[in-house]
């Protein structure tokens, strides 16, 4: 049985860096995976196929004129472990439609045979926030069934996670979509896990994971290699092998409850993130 | 409240329930028995200018549709490049019959699909460097065009690309004018909005860029007349025998020059308020050009209109235009002579765009019918204001009418005649009613002017009394 | 009375005085100027730089997906074509269809505006179900897209289940779908996308073992004659076909003095049956890539490949097709029509021999059309196919090598009429096959058309003429022979050869 699952996450917080250690973690366990990057930057398979990025389906559509000119083969790439990495890809910021690219992307790939019966695990890494139908596109029906949302105890962070849980609730509501639960990517602010399982219990979700922070995983990145290919014995990689275990045993699929934003102000209130008069301004 | 005021507007309560509530209520306010008098306010104006319902078919078209299908796409030597993927260009391809001289593909690309034919990859990436592109090879394509009008369509705006500047950056490369128009088809409820853009883009971009050699005291500005079947030159041709000079048409047959001088006539005429007045209105403000409405549809209103206009002149003019109604008069006597018998008491159910559903009401009673029901497109309330005294206490009125609605008015009213559009057309055909086309004149034309009329009255005789209805056997 | 109208009109002094006057305000380019630069566009020169356009596109021989999507949509009973987006589209197709069919063709929109662009199209699609089923109770809601609503991503599937959760539709309305971009393919991607979508998205479809029937899709094909043509075949072998989806009413539908909205189309009983169906035959190859592909690999049943049955060879390939998989015998009858089209054939082809032909229009039409001029022993000289894919340049390529009479033809694809204008001027025509707008092209270049195509709006009930079968090789020879013989009398006018016998 084939899952599919949805990444989300404010930039910049380390989706693809954590999507990229937990697939090989699970592909090291043996299961078979695809990554399909839906993000413009293209930068959510680099660590998996050791390079700097590869070649994108809207970027060669762009050389051949459509999607209709290419091979499969060009785009959809194996790396660590036999995982299958595809990219969206898209245009540069302020220009065009980056929602657009990634529908055209997943057609592409459903069109020409990607979801072979023998994957195990298909991860979409999407882009910042739900922003439009297209960042939407990996959720629809018939596709990823499961969302993780990435985020930190840093304020901005769980701006966002509340704002892409309020994009999960459309499609949980017409859809089959549902919250598998709120992965912390430490940033070593103070109660941090408290605060990212006090906003996941409020979301009606868990905190699945709490990876903690270490340097090994950017010593591992400037080699293009997640940290279970570059140092498999180091202790950061049984983290990731956790969550691995933890999102292949996940049985926690929710509708989220998205915060008002007055409550999710309080909540950080709460926890000292955010003054009073931060919040009144 | 009269017996026909109530008895239309129990029909008309009749019709709207089969709509869903909702619909119901917001449809209401669309369709009224006619006040002549204008004076019962709002309570019984009809609404317009609003959205159409969605999932109940409506006759309306879209914002591009007004500005590179109506205002723009007549001017004859500018390249109307529609922006965007294939359809919409391809589906408004010459269709609207506005006539200009010229050859095509040489001096004149009015008779032309140009577009950018937008693949996915233009969607994710954006569209304006391959615009650019487009502009050169236009240039390189078609030397002697004077100019380059980018008419948007949906993804253009929903992408974000800035034509803008593009246009701004080919106007300088290329010397002549790249105007950019945002007519995305989802802006605006109608094509109302695409006029209204494309006038501005035309206040912007050209309107006065170029001045006459030598003025006359008798330059004036025939606006919003688009020539469907030579409708302009038929109009044109009477103001000159006024003793007129016609500095420029709008923008049937035009050229941008036209649009560039236009601000040195001393009065501007207009025909298609609806799609027009912006300008007109711009150009009394800036320049003080007065503007007056005028109809040249049927002798009644011609007469009207050519004194309405010589007015404004000196007494030669006065005179000239005495004389000019005096020469016609007998021969339009001799078409009313020739065609009323069969047309008198006839009556008509009119559904068009923005001005014809008032301005040929007149041409039908110089030939003794009468319309008895009509309706705009895209007409906004300033349109109706000017309807009501046109049409009988008690007429129908209705905006926005959905086929719907139109087919079962007909079916209580049954008309001798409809006159509406393609969409429309077939379906009366089906009907048995006789049926013309009154956007593209079917084919047919001109309609306007002396030379118009008996063309009109001609089309309208065919129509009405065709053997070919007495055939359609009817299924009991 | 005689009544002057444009054709007229304007040649009367009084206007040709007008419009030489008009010219004062006009700045136009000075006549030498005009006259040189026409005479340019008509040059070698002018050519290589046509052909090295990149971005610019002129005349192209294409529309979008959603008019093809609604053309197969209205091949079915009851049928409410819906499509979510700007209205101005559906006013566009509805008008275009009309033009060309001289028919009522019915289809909403959703009305989507700015609004809409911004949040999503949901509150469109939910108040426009559920107006469209109130008023109009089609038994099947066929729902495409316009490019605005792909462009913000909206996503049908999730939008018609919450319709349909909500009960604005009642069950047992069929809802199918399909996501038309029309920044992608042309109107034979919308008709492929759409069939695939409604024979994906009916529900009730009851599997059972392949019964005796089998299904044709005839694919983009705006002959209604075809549709009447391909029936009676079928019926004269006494095989059991499914005509999917047959327009044949609903676009020509008999005038009773009564309009109705939906007259006509494949019974939505005998949809819900195709999936039973021995075998599905299609008659065009580029319109049905997905429908194809559904049918063989979801319903997992036969699905075979005609060659577009226009002219003998290819009819021929079809009827042994169909009663290979019916087990039904090529009638007698269908055998004399055979006999009688070969005979016409034979006795135009004099006129028709050796003669040069430019073709433009969709990928499986000109694979018919080809077949059939090859068949005559004309030269098919430039064919032209603004929606043809390197697939299909391939295909024709193959074709034409494989006939000595094709040894002239080049296969331009993603090319546009105005390509063509170039390539008559370099290297004319005897014929030129296409739609009304290569009237242009026929004008410039003074080369003999003949109509043939979609979309046909100035010439009145050719589509009511069927192209395909035997009958159908039979109007071509008697279309291609006598429009080259009124061109032969044109010319010979004024000279000996003025003959009145042929």
């Amino acid at each position: 049985m084939m899952r599919q699952i949805a990444i989300y996450g404010k930039g910049g917080i380390g989706k693809s860096t954590t999507t990229q250690n937990t697939v090989a973690a699970l592909a090291e366990a043996g299961r078979k995976c695809m990554i399909v990057g839906c993000d413009p930057k293209a930068d959510a398979t680099r660590l998996i196929l050791n390079r700097k990025a590869q070649a994108t389906v809207m970027d060669l559509a762009r050389q051949r004129g459509s999607v209709e000119e290419l091979e499969i083969g060009e785009i959809l790439l194996e790396g660590f472990l036999g995982v299958k990495c595809a990219e969206s890809g898209g245009p540069e910021p302020g220009v065009g439609c980056a929602g657009r690219g990634v529908i055209t992307a997943i057609n592409f790939l459903e069109e020409n045979g990607a979801y072979t019966p023998d994957l195990d695990y298909v991860f979409y890494d999407v882009l910042g926030d739900v922003v439009c139908g297209g960042f939407a596109m990996p959720i629809r029906e018939g596709k990823a069934k499961e969302i993780y949302i990435v985020t930190s105890g840093e304020m901005m962070a769980m701006y966002a996670a509340n704002n892409i849980a309020r994009g999960v609730l459309k499609y949980a509501n017409s859809g089959g979509v549902r919250l598998g639960g709120l992965i912390c990517n430490s940033r070593k602010t103070d109660k941090e896990a408290e605060l990212v399982s006090a906003l996941a219990a409020k979301l009606n979700t868990h905190m699945i994971h709490f990876i903690p922070r270490d340097n090994q995983v950017q010593r591992a990145e400037l080699r293009r290699q997640t940290v279970i290919e570059y140092s498999p014995e180091h202790a950061q990689c049984d983290e990731y092998r956790a969550l691995a275990k933890k999102i292949a045993e996940n049985k926690n699929f929710v509708i989220p409850t998205p915060l008002e934003m007055e409550e999710l102000e309080t909540l950080l209130m709460e926890f000292g993130i955010m003054d009073g008069e931060g919040a009144a301004a | 409240m009269s017996t026909l005021t109530q008895q239309t507007q129990k029909m008309i309560d009749e019709v709207m329930e089969a709509y869903p509530e909702k619909t119901r209520k917001l449809r209401e306010k669309h369709v009224r028995p006619n006040d002549p008098t204008g004076e019962c306010g709002s309570a019984c104006a009809v609404k317009s200018n609003v959205k159409s319902r969605p999932g109940i078919m409506t006759i309306r078209g879209c914002a591009y549709a007004g500005s590179k299908g109506v205002v723009w796409g007549p001017v004859k030597d500018v390249v109307h490049l529609s922006h965007g993927p294939v359809g919409c260009g391809q589906y408004s391809w010459w269709s609207r019959r506005n006539y200009s001289n010229g050859i095509t593909g040489v001096d004149n690309f009015s008779a032309m699909h140009i577009t950018s034919d937008f693949q996915e990859r233009d969607i994710v990436f954006g569209g304006d460097k391959r615009l650019a592109k487009i502009c050169r090879e236009i240039k390189e394509m078609f030397p002697l065009a004077k100019g380059i009008s980018i008419q948007s369509e949906c993804p253009v705006g929903l992408i974000g690309d800035d034509i803008e500047s593009v246009a701004k950056k080919m106007t300088e490369e290329l010397g002549i004018p790249v105007i950019p128009v945002r007519c995305e088809g989802f802006r605006g409820v109608s094509q109302s909005l695409g006029h209204h853009i494309a006038n501005d883009s035309i206040r912007d971009h050209v309107l006065g860029k170029n001045t006459l050699e030598k003025v006359t005291d008798y330059d004036v500005n025939l606006i919003g007349d688009y020539n469907i079947g030579g409708d302009a030159w038929a109009s044109r041709r009477i103001l000159e025998e006024m003793g007129l000079r016609v500095i420029a048409q709008w923008s049937g047959d035009a050229t941008i020059n036209e649009f560039a001088i236009a601000p040195q006539a001393k009065l501007n005429l207009i025909h298609c308020y609806r799609s027009m007045n912006y300008i007109c209105r711009f150009m009394e403000e800036q320049y003080g050009i007065p503007w007056i409405e005028y109809n040249l549809f049927g002798p009644t209103k011609i007469y009207q209109s050519m004194r309405k206009i010589a007015a404004f002149f000196d007494d030669s003019i006065k005179e000239r235009t005495e004389a000019v109604i005096a020469k016609y008069t007998p021969a339009m006597d001799a078409v009313i002579d020739a065609y009323r018998p069969a047309l008198k008491d006839k009556t008509v159910m009119l559904y068009v765009g923005g001005l014809r559903p008032r301005h040929i009401i007149g041409a039908y009673e110089d030939l003794g019918m009468e319309v008895i029901a009509t309706g705009y497109e895209f007409g906004h309330n300033d349109d109706y204001k000017r309807t009501y005294p046109e049409m009988k206490e008690g007429a129908l009125i209705y905006d926005d009418i959905t086929p719907y609605e139109f087919e079962a008015f007909a079916k209580r009213l049954k008309p001798d005649l409809v006159g509406s559009g393609i969409k429309e057309k077939y379906a009366y055909h089906k009907m048995g009613v006789p049926f013309r086309q009154m956007h593209s004149w079917d084919y047919s034309g001109p309609y306007h002017g002396f030379d118009g009329f008996p063309v009109f009255a001609r089309d309208m005789d065919m129509a009405v009394n065709s053997p070919t209805w007495k055939l359609i056997r009817r299924k009991r | 009375m005689i009544v002057k109208d444009h054709n007229e009109l304007f040649k009367d002094t009084a206007y040709v005085e007008q419009f030489h006057g008009k010219r004062e305000f006009e700045n136009p380019c000075p006549e030498d100027v005009v006259h040189q630069t026409a005479q340019w566009t008509e040059s070698a020169d002018y050519k290589e730089k046509n052909f090295k356009r990149e971005a610019l596109v002129i005349n192209p021989a294409k529309a979008c997906q959603p008019l093809g999507a609604m053309l197969c949509a209205l091949g079915f009973e009851n049928t409410l074509n819906f499509v979510q987006g700007s209205q101005g589209c559906v006013a566009y197709f509805r008008s275009h269809l009309s033009r060309h069919f001289k028919e009522p063709v019915a289809a909403v929109s959703s009305s989507m505006t700015e609004d809409s662009a911004v949040f999503g199209g949901i509150s469109n699609i939910l108040e426009g179900l559920e107006n469209a089923y109130t008023l109009y109770k089609p038994a099947m809601i066929a729902v495409s897209t316009t490019c605005m609503a792909e462009v913000i991503g909206d996503d049908l599937n999730s939008y018609i289940k919450s319709a349909v959760e909500k009960g604005i539709v009642p069950e047992g309305v069929e809802i199918p779908f399909a996501h038309t971009p029309s920044f992608v393919g042309s109107h034979i991607t919308g008709y492929d996308n759409m069939m695939k979508g409604i024979l994906s998205g009916v529900k009730g479809q009851v599997r059972v073992s392949p019964a005796d029937s089998i299904n044709i899709i005839p694919g983009f094909d705006t002959y209604t004659g075809n549709y009447v043509e391909l029936k009676r075949l079928m019926s004269s072998m006494d095989v059991k076909a499914t005509v999917l989806a047959d327009i044949s009413d609903t676009l020509d539908s008999p005038n009773t003095g009564r309009y109705r909205l939906f007259p006509g189309g494949t019974p939505i009983s005998a949809l819900k049956d195709a999936v039973n169906a021995r075998s599905t035959i299609a008659l065009q190859k580029y319109s049905t890539v997905k429908t194809g592909e559904f049918i063989k690999t979801v319903w997992g049943r036969d699905f075979q490949l005609s060659p577009v049955p226009i002219g003998i060879q290819n009819t021929d390939e079809f009827l042994d097709m169909v009663s290979a998989v019916s087990g039904r015998p090529v009638s007698h009858a269908i055998e004399a029509e055979r006999g009688r089209a070969v005979d016409a054939m034979i006795d135009s082809h004099p006129y028709v021999h050796g003669k040069r032909f430019a073709l433009v229009g969709d990928p499986d039409l000109l694979m018919g059309l080809m077949s059939f001029v090859l068949e005559m022993g004309g030269r098919p000289v430039h064919v032209l196919c603004t929606n043809g894919d390197a697939g299909f340049a391939k295909d024709a390529e193959s074709l034409l090598r494989g006939s000595p009479f094709g040894d002239d033809a080049t296969v331009h694809i993603g090319k546009d009429m105005w390509h063509l204008r170039s390539l008559l001027f370099a290297e004319p025509v005897d014929l030129l096959i296409g739609n009304s707008y290569a009237k242009f092209l026929w004008r410039d270049t003074k080369t003999p058309l003949l109509r043939i195509g979609f979309p046909l709006f100035d010439r009145h009930h050719l589509h009511r003429y069927p192209i395909i079968g035997y009958q159908g090789a039979i109007n071509l020879t008697n279309w291609i022979v006598n429009t080259l013989l009124d061109e032969m009398d044109r010319k010979a006018m004024f000279t000996q050869s003025f003959d009145v016998i042929r």
